[in-house]
């Protein structure tokens, strides 16, 4: 009897947390790509799965959010165009009435870029791929941070080029 | 960046000449150190005067072998972490915590991930753990990536 009572209990709280999870994923999305941080709208029922694996967006929010925009020759961001591979456009696309949805986790996952996902907050982290972050490190060129002085005022590493910089941290205990 | 004090050499075209390693420029902490503000200042003041042409300016190999690349794993827990540190900040810590932990378990070698959140929580709560412990841990080895000046300079 405590056997079934044990497994009645569990089994609820699977099913609450699984609609917790859902319920977070249809109110609002909030999805940062290249560190801007975009609240985008909830996608229709049909295009939510339970696992929470695919963030379906808008066109318009595609181009809010990442700057990328669905163009004939594929996804593309100025010059960088992507394909969608045509035996898979399925899963990229989808038409809900005048709408058309696109899978950005799905695009992530061709570009074997990293994304991290919290279900619970339903906020999407899309991070550099390896390959890109590699290129800064073979040409060995600083990323082009920006650092605050005494009063507060950004500064960003370009300002200071034909100068030597000696990037020094410290504490001031 | 793990530690302090430390410093990131980068020339007039924005290329990293020395990448992150110890710089005391002073010898407050020489009796537990025992390492020599000069010979780091030397270096400094080499650099200035010689450019490029310093010996203390790394070869293109050498940076290479400093410096690690990334592989997916280490991709992925930089999401991780990036992830975490939004949640954090928007005052949502305990969410924060499992992508925290999800980072130190993708790049367990990087310090900056763990010293992040052990910072930022209650370390024995949540982690299990706490700075101290961790170093001990080590043995002595350092978890900071330590100066290496060149033998021959440092008589200079």
């Amino acid at each position: 009897m405590q056997k079934m009572r044990f497994l009645v209990y569990a089994s609820l709280i699977c099913l609450l947390t699984v609609i917790n999870s859902f319920a977070a994923e249809t109110v609002r999305r909030v999805v940062i790509y290249d560190n801007l941080v975009t609240e985008i709208g909830a996608p229709p029922a049909s295009l939510i799965s339970v696992d929470n694996s695919d963030l379906w967006v808008t066109l318009a929010d595609l181009k809010r959010a990442t700057k990328f925009v669905l163009k004939p020759q594929g996804v593309c961001r100025d010059q960088l165009c992507f394909p969608i591979p045509k035996k898979r456009r399925t899963a990229f696309l989808s038409q809900q009435g005048s709408v058309t949805w696109f899978n950005l986790s799905e695009f992530a996952r061709l570009l074997r870029q990293p994304v991290a996902h919290d279900v619970e907050t339903a906020v999407w982290y899309f991070g550099p791929r390896a390959e890109e972050q590699n290129g800064y490190l073979s040409s060995f060129t600083a990323p082009n941070f920006k650092l605050p002085d005494m009063s507060g005022k950004l500064h960003s590493l370009s300002e200071f080029r034909g100068k030597k910089v000696l990037l020094l941290t410290w504490a001031s205990w | 960046m793990v530690n302090v004090p430390t410093a990131v050499w980068i020339n007039e075209r924005g290329r990293i000449v020395r990448p992150n390693e110890v710089a005391f420029v002073d010898n407050r902490y020489k009796s537990m150190t025992q390492l020599e503000a000069d010979e780091y200042l030397n270096a400094i003041r080499d650099w200035v005067a010689n450019g490029e042409k310093s010996a203390f300016v790394l070869s293109e190999q050498e940076l290479k072998g400093r410096i690690a690349p990334q592989n997916s794993e280490w991709a992925q827990a930089a999401a991780e972490f990036g992830l975490a540190e939004y949640l954090y900040h928007q005052g949502k810590s305990a969410a924060s915590i499992s992508h925290y932990k999800e980072a130190q378990r993708l790049n367990p070698d990087s310090w900056n991930y763990k010293r992040q959140a052990w910072a930022l929580s209650d370390a024995e709560r949540d982690y299990g753990t706490n700075f101290m412990k961790e170093v001990q841990k080590l043995n002595g080895k350092p978890y900071y990536a330590p100066r290496q000046l060149p033998e021959i300079k440092k008589q200079k």
